[in-house]
């Protein structure tokens, strides 16, 4: 509304202050009223009440005003176009609305009309406000105020309203007022404050009907003020006349006051109800009378507000005026064109009243009149019509909001289908439920010949499903309750097991483990036993019992050194033995102790005792007593088998049995064979063993110094070889000068040195490293002898054994003699060694540092990794000769192998070609210029300068930039690979945000090869699915 | 015992266990035994480009009848075959494209050419024309009337109008349907006069083209000869939004799966989607075509459209993906003023200026008939291999390369310099001009002029 564009709520602090300014106005303008008043032939007060008339007399003044105001306007440009169909628009409307010509000429517009009326009556008074209080403050306050005015229109417009509402009675004036201000704020506001203009609009409209329905009511308000006029405005009518001038000007000054009042207006409200009535002093009786008995009440009411603003009683008189202005609802100012001219105010009522006679309705009608006064006591006015195009701007974009709001509801949908991996069409395809056998069978019809006459058998026979159901029902009838129950939780019992032990055998049966299949099968065969030990342990058949003693004997033989076996488990899990078994248990552990013992040779387990005092003895007497110590074995070994045989005898196991005699027998005899044999062999090797004595006595004591080695399930036993780590054999075959030798002897050797028992480790380091140069071909006497090796099964005779230890470090003996004469005599040739290796340069080096670092072995550990593969031949070199007494054989020997390859420069070759490599692709300029071309030939000319542009520069690769740089051991090409290139891209693409994405994306192959059938089917599915013949409908709304 | 391993298979490891069941492949699991992976699915990827190229042959079929050319096409919904098509002579023809036979044919269906057909509900048809009526038929063998697939048809029923008729459209579920002349009509099918007018005040155009939107069926969009777009409610009952763009658009098409975006076909050679609630600009322009562009429609699955132009080509695009799409020509295809994806969405119709009506496959390589899965896996891996190395340069190239006629090879290679040319001014312009006075637009903000409401 046009007229509650005051900004009412920033306003209100402001609005106290303001009072007193704001009562001294309101007598100014009442006083200009009264002015007015007088001058017009009606004695009432023109601007309140008449304002048809005030309009109407301004009339042409309003129009140069209007004239000047819209010249002002027409610079904001958009209010004007707004302006021009507005008043086209409201026209009719207002016509009908007003019967006289007051009413007309207020409106013609709402516009004008409240531009005159600013122009002339409220500017007026607002000016007499101005200028009677404070200007300076107002025009201090102005900018700000405006500011805030234009800022908080439309909330300001609902209160106005209200007040007017409440300001009923002095609806006109009120309103003229209003839509002075609202004039205003157009003039003066921003130009381009459209809602204003609209706002105004919207007011004017309730303020006309307001107009239109209590014209009539409030008769005795406009002579009320004019009796107030008439007794306080009249000294003001100078100021008037001259506000009238100078508002025009001051515009500003004036609305911002006319504002002021508009705050204050609801403060008073509290006064106001009666308020209007106090000052009535109207012509009729009633008047007076209605005024005196409200003068009471109203000063009763005035008095908390009294002592505010101390007033004289025309600022009293003032402030009740305003008072009364809040209840007034006419619209027409009293004057000669005012249509009721009666003294009470006239109501409804009073024009319904003349109707009871003739209507009999009359009740009904006042019901809807009833109806039409709260609401216009609401004042729910409707809100004039924009102009048409900007109406119909305002539908388009609401509609426009509109649909994209319900379009927008499809965004999560559509973000859905945007972000799916993939898409099966159509998308809202039904899912098609699988029908199960009892659907169709529910549903089932017999349709052809066939089905019906089975059908019919059935029915005759009374056994299609229902008829089943019915027998058995009637069945169930002849039984008790608890008989059916019982048999029901019976059926419901057995089925459930059923169930369970379906899903067990089911469960059970997928599991394929091979061990949980034997385990079962054994349990299986031990159950079945058991069950066939219960039934007929007494006549257990011959054969069955053969076989069980078979198995223990089977156990006996070759476990009984072990507590694992299955006997052994059998016996410790049955907890209490007797005394038998007991013997039995302890009998094997001992054995097992011994067999232990032996195979770490510390010496055979019937001897243990004395081999380890024997151990630490004087060298001398030690072959002796290695040979006493071997026919002392021999000789148990007898008495042993006669023990056995005792013992077999006592218990009557199965050495009792024929097939174990026999066995029995044929060892004994092999045993003594062996036995015979050793002892004839001993007596021969004895002579031997007694040269070398002196010599190797000390050695031969600590180690036995063979390898053990398991070949195809034997243990062979040979004299002590070098020995590799399985690390080291790898490092060599990838190594490039030393290996070759080596290799066929390696070859030759077991590869898995580590299978064998710990002692040979032991010893092995204890052993004279191997020489890979000299050891092939100095020992070829000695290949024999070492080839002849004995192979000594697990279970064979000690006999044997100790034989073959005795044999062994026989021939280690040997062996390192011989080692120490080679050696020798590579000492004597050395010195030629040394020279003729100092000839390479790259060469000898090589060795050298190799013996140093030999020396300090556990520095070389720490070198970088790019000698790594040189330090580990090193390193193995190292091991190898360790055994040695002399570093300096070593030395020799490696100087010897340096002097073998003495022609292969492998690292000064290597150099070189990396220096060539680089110095190929090191940037470069050449010179392009063909002689003879661009220059002059032939003597005494001076060669010029080559041309720049003729020097073509080769962009080649930097040598510090280069892969290769400062490491001395690779050449890294940077020569471009054309086959890797069909591999590169030039750019990452698009969805990629990263190299190592992008790799990691390229690397996964989605191939059958690489991938499981789900991986592949997985990888492979397509983003968009859809199916042959299958139509795809557009998405639907699915409510 | 000694086990004899003998050569021979037990069925089940090398056949599917039941008739549908996928075969089971025997593989060595070893990775050892698979190396080189990334070289061999390379020349595989490679294989299969190559396989594509060599089995792209799109063509179809030719639906004759027609004795000028085919202004217009519609699907009727719901089936895969029928197709409904209007000619500038005034005939109108109902194929059915999978026998490609007439269903219905009616010769004089509209004086003048037939400017728009849609289907309405079940077996009716409308069409409408420049003799401004809009028609209504029945399609099926044996009309109402008792008419034959050999007598002359009699229109169910006749919506006159006051001017010609460029466009109609059926909305998607309710009896109503629209119509585009110089304004926006919605008619009800049971009333012979409009039930309401839309149109966007102040314009004065022709409306060249109409379409319900599919999801949300009460939106309406319509383009004009004044270069508009315009966005119409018929529950509002206005006129929502209008834009104006620097080309009139010939076509649109609104997204089935999408409800938000639609595919205008423009005159300057590009097709655009917006998305209704921003208009300001597209939200993707997809260049190609040397000519303009006369017609479009979507794939039912929103995620492909076809478009046929002036330039004598049909070119088939992937939604998102502004250039390269597939193009399809023949010697003897005209102009293409209309075409039409199937409701399968592996078809595509054509119609053109030389009156015939053509179906090309989607994709150019898709084997037609029943594949056994084997088959399938093999075309999906090859599909894939694809995609995934469609960034190694030869692959790429193998794929991209396409044939196209000399006419619009020559031409698309002038568009291109013209293009060279217009960019190199504008960027010299802009070099002689005060640094950051002038500014670079995107392509996307060039197209739309004003936006109005």
């Amino acid at each position: 509304m046009a007229r509650a564009q005051k900004p009412k709520q920033s306003r209100r602090p402001q609005a106290k202050s303001l009072k007193q300014n704001n009562l001294r106005g309101f007598a100014k303008r009442q006083s200009l009223k009264s002015q007015r008043s007088s001058k017009y032939s009606e004695s009432s007060d023109v601007y309140e009440y008449q304002p048809e008339n005030v309009r109407r007399s301004k009339v042409k003044l309003q129009l140069e005003k209007d004239e000047l105001d819209g010249a002002r306007r027409d610079i904001s440009g958009s209010e004007d176009e707004d302006d021009g169909p507005k008043r086209n628009g409201l026209r009719p409307r207002l016509v009908g609305e007003n019967d006289d010509e007051g009413g007309l000429g207020s409106d013609e517009d709402e516009e004008i009309d409240s531009d005159e009326a600013f122009d002339e009556s409220d500017e007026e008074r607002f000016a007499g406000f101005n200028f009677s209080t404070k200007t300076k403050s107002v025009a201090k306050r102005k900018p700000q105020k405006r500011s805030l005015q234009s800022r908080t229109v439309p909330l300001i417009d609902l209160n106005e309203d209200e007040v007017e509402l409440e300001e009923a009675p002095s609806e006109n004036a009120s309103a003229s007022e209003g839509e002075d201000s609202a004039a205003d704020d157009e003039e003066e506001g921003d130009p381009e404050d459209f809602i204003d203009v609209l706002d105004m609009i919207d007011g004017k409209g309730p303020a006309e009907s307001a107009d239109e329905g209590e014209h009539t009511q409030k008769e005795e308000r406009p002579s009320a003020s004019k009796a107030r006029v008439e007794g306080d405005d009249v000294p003001h009518l100078e100021d008037e006349d001259e506000d009238m001038h100078d508002e025009e000007d001051e515009g500003i000054s004036s609305d911002e006051s006319e504002e002021d009042e508009s705050h204050i207006s609801p403060m008073d409200d509290a006064i106001s109800a009666s308020g209007d009535e106090d000052d009535d002093v109207g012509t009729s009786l009633h008047d007076l009378q209605s005024f005196i008995t409200n003068l009471d009440a109203g000063q009763k009411r005035k008095a908390p507000d009294d002592e505010a603003a101390p007033t004289t009683e025309t600022g009293e008189a003032r402030r009740q005026k305003r008072r009364m202005l809040k209840e007034r609802t006419e619209a027409g100012e009293e004057n000669e064109f005012a249509p009721h001219r009666g003294a009470t105010k006239l109501n409804l009522d009073d024009l319904l009243n003349p109707l009871a006679s003739s209507s009999s309705n009359l009740l009904s009608l006042k019901k809807s009149a009833k109806i039409l006064t709260s609401i216009s006591a609401k004042n729910q006015t409707l809100s004039a019509p924009l102009p048409q195009r900007t109406q119909e701007r305002l539908d388009r974009e609401a509609a426009y909001q509109q649909t994209k709001e319900e379009v927008d509801k499809w965004s999560a949908t559509m973000k859905k289908i945007k972000e799916a991996e993939h898409l099966s069409f159509p998308l809202q395809a039904q899912p098609a439920g699988r029908t199960s056998n009892l659907e169709l069978a529910a549903k089932f019809k017999p349709t052809t010949e066939l089905e019906s006459a089975v059908d019919r058998l059935l029915k005759s026979a009374k056994m299609r499903e229902e008829d089943i159901a019915q027998t058995e029902s009637l069945k169930m009838n002849h039984l008790s309750v608890e008989e059916v129950s019982a048999r029901r939780a019976e059926l419901a019992k057995m089925r459930e097991l059923m169930f369970r032990a379906e899903a067990k055998a089911k469960r059970v049966a997928k599991i394929k483990s091979k061990t949980y299949r034997r385990i079962k099968k054994k349990e299986k065969a031990k159950i079945a036993a058991k069950l066939g030990e219960g039934s007929d342990d007494e006549d257990m058949n011959e054969e069955t019992r053969m076989k069980h003693e078979v198995e223990r004997a089977r156990e006996r033989a070759t476990l009984k050194h072990k507590n694992t076996g299955k006997w052994a488990k059998a016996m410790r899990a049955r907890g209490d033995l007797d005394e038998d078994q007991r013997r039995d248990i302890s009998e094997m552990l001992s054995r097992g102790e011994k067999l232990r013992r032996r195979i770490q040779g510390i010496g055979s387990g019937d001897e243990s005792e004395e081999g380890e005092d024997d151990t630490e003895d004087d060298e001398e007497g030690a072959a002796d007593r290695i040979k006493a110590s071997a026919f002392e074995e021999l000789a148990q070994l007898d008495k042993g088998s006669e023990g056995e045989e005792d013992s077999g005898r006592k218990g009557k196991s199965i050495f009792e049995m024929k097939f174990m005699k026999d066995a029995i027998a044929r060892d004994q005899q092999r045993a003594k064979q062996m036995a015979d044999d050793f002892v004839r062999e001993m007596g021969e090797s004895n002579h031997e063993d007694d040269e070398d004595d002196e010599l190797t006595g000390g050695r031969i004591e600590e180690s036995s110094g063979a390898t053990i080695e398991r070949v195809g399930g034997r243990v062979t036993y040979r004299p002590g070889a070098q020995l590799r780590t399985v690390n080291s054999l790898a490092s060599d075959t990838s190594s490039i000068t030393l290996r070759s030798n080596d290799l066929p002897s390696d070859v030759a050797r077991s590869v898995t040195p580590s299978a064998t028992s710990p002692i040979p480790e032991k010893l092995g380091i204890a052993t004279e490293a191997p020489n890979p140069w000299l050891a092939p071909r100095q020992d070829p006497a000695k290949a024999v002898p070492k080839k002849h090796e004995i192979a000594v099964s697990k279970d064979s005779a000690s006999v044997e054994k100790s034989k073959n230890k005795l044999r062994k470090k026989a021939q280690k003996h040997e062996e390192e003699q011989s080692k120490a004469r080679n050696d020798a005599a590579v000492d004597i040739s050395m010195s030629n060694v040394m020279t003729l290796g100092d000839n390479s340069s790259a060469g000898p080096s090589k060795p050298k540092t190799r013996s140093q670092s030999g020396n300090q072995r556990d520095d070389g550990d720490d070198d970088s990794d790019v000698h790594s593969e040189v330090e580990e031949q090193e390193r193995l070199l190292d091991r190898k000769g360790k055994g040695k007494a002399n570093g300096v054989k070593a030395f020799e020997q490696r100087d010897l192998v340096a002097r073998a390859f003495a022609g292969d420069n492998v690292v000064r070759d290597f150099a070189e070609a990396k220096r060539r490599e680089m110095q190929e692709d090191a940037p470069k300029e050449v010179d392009t210029t063909l002689p003879g071309w661009g220059s002059w030939g032939g003597t005494g000319t001076r060669k010029a300068q080559p041309k720049p542009h003729l020097i073509k520069k080769v962009a080649g690769v930097d040598p510090t930039t280069r892969a290769d740089y400062k490491k001395a051991h690779v050449i890294i090409s940077e020569k471009r690979d054309k086959k890797a290139a069909k591999y590169m891209v030039k750019d990452l693409p698009y969805p990629y945000t990263s190299k190592a994405q992008f790799e990691r994306s390229m690397d996964i192959p989605i191939g059958t090869e690489w991938n499981t059938r789900v991986g592949f089917q997985r990888g492979t599915l397509p983003k968009i699915v859809t199916k042959p013949g299958t139509v795809i409908n557009p998405l639907e709304k699915l409510l | 015992m000694v086990k004899i391993s003998v050569l021979q298979h037990a069925p089940s490891t090398h056949l599917p266990a039941r008739p549908g069941d996928p075969t089971p492949t025997s593989r060595n699991l070893d990775p050892l035994m698979h190396p080189f992976a990334r070289a061999r699915e390379r020349t595989r990827a490679l294989n299969a480009v190559k396989m594509e190229r060599i089995f792209a042959k799109p063509f179809i079929a030719a639906l004759e009848g027609h004795v000028d050319a085919v202004e217009t096409m519609a699907r009727k919904p719901g089936t895969l075959n029928v197709v409904a098509s209007g000619s500038w002579d005034g005939g109108m023809i109902v194929h059915d494209i999978s026998l490609r036979r007439h269903i219905l044919r009616v010769d004089e269906a509209h004086k003048g050419k037939i400017s728009g057909v849609c289907f309405a509900d079940e077996d009716r048809l409308l069409t409408c024309g420049v003799d401004r009526n809009v028609k209504l038929w029945d399609t099926r063998e044996v009309d109402e009337n008792g008419a034959g697939p050999s007598d002359v048809r009699k229109p169910l029923n006749v919506f006159p109008g006051k001017s010609a008729f460029n466009s109609i459209d059926h909305h998607r579920t309710d009896p109503i349907f629209a119509t585009a002349s110089n304004i926006v009509q919605i008619w009800d099918e049971t009333k012979s006069a409009p039930i309401s007018n839309l149109s966007f005040p102040t314009s004065i155009e022709t409306i060249s083209a109409i379409k319900f939107n599919l999801s949300e069926s009460s939106v309406l969009a319509s383009i004009g000869s004044d270069r508009t777009f315009t966005l119409y409610d018929i529950r509002t009952g206005k006129a929502e939004r209008r834009i104006v763009m620097q080309m009139r658009s010939n076509a649109l098409s609104w997204s089935p799966t999408f409800p938000t975006t639609i595919l205008l076909a423009s005159e300057d050679h590009n097709l655009y989607t917006f998305d209704i609630r921003s208009l300001k600009t597209p939200s993707q322009i997809y260049k190609a075509h040397v000519a303009a562009v006369m017609s479009c429609d979507w794939s039912p699955t929103g995620h492909q459209f076809v478009s046929g132009g002036w330039d004598r080509t049909v070119r088939i695009w992937q939604e998102g993906r502004g250039t390269a799409p597939e193009v399809y020509h023949t010697k003897r295809m005209q102009r293409v003023t209309s075409t039409l994806f199937t409701s399968d969405a592996k078809y595509v119709l054509s119609g053109s200026d030389d009156g015939n009506i053509r179906i090309w496959k989607a994709r150019a390589h898709e084997k037609l008939g029943i594949l056994d899965s084997r088959e399938r896996a093999a075309i999906e891996y090859r599909e894939s291999l694809k995609q995934k190395w469609k960034t190694d340069a030869q692959v790429n190239k193998i794929s991209r390369t396409r044939h196209i006629p000399k006419p619009v090879h020559k031409a698309g290679q002038l568009k291109r310099t013209m293009l060279e040319a217009q960019r190199v001014k504008e960027e010299r312009r802009r070099k002689h001009t005060r640094a950051g006075e002038s500014k670079p637009t995107a392509e996307k903000r060039k197209v739309v002029i004003a936006e109005q409401s």
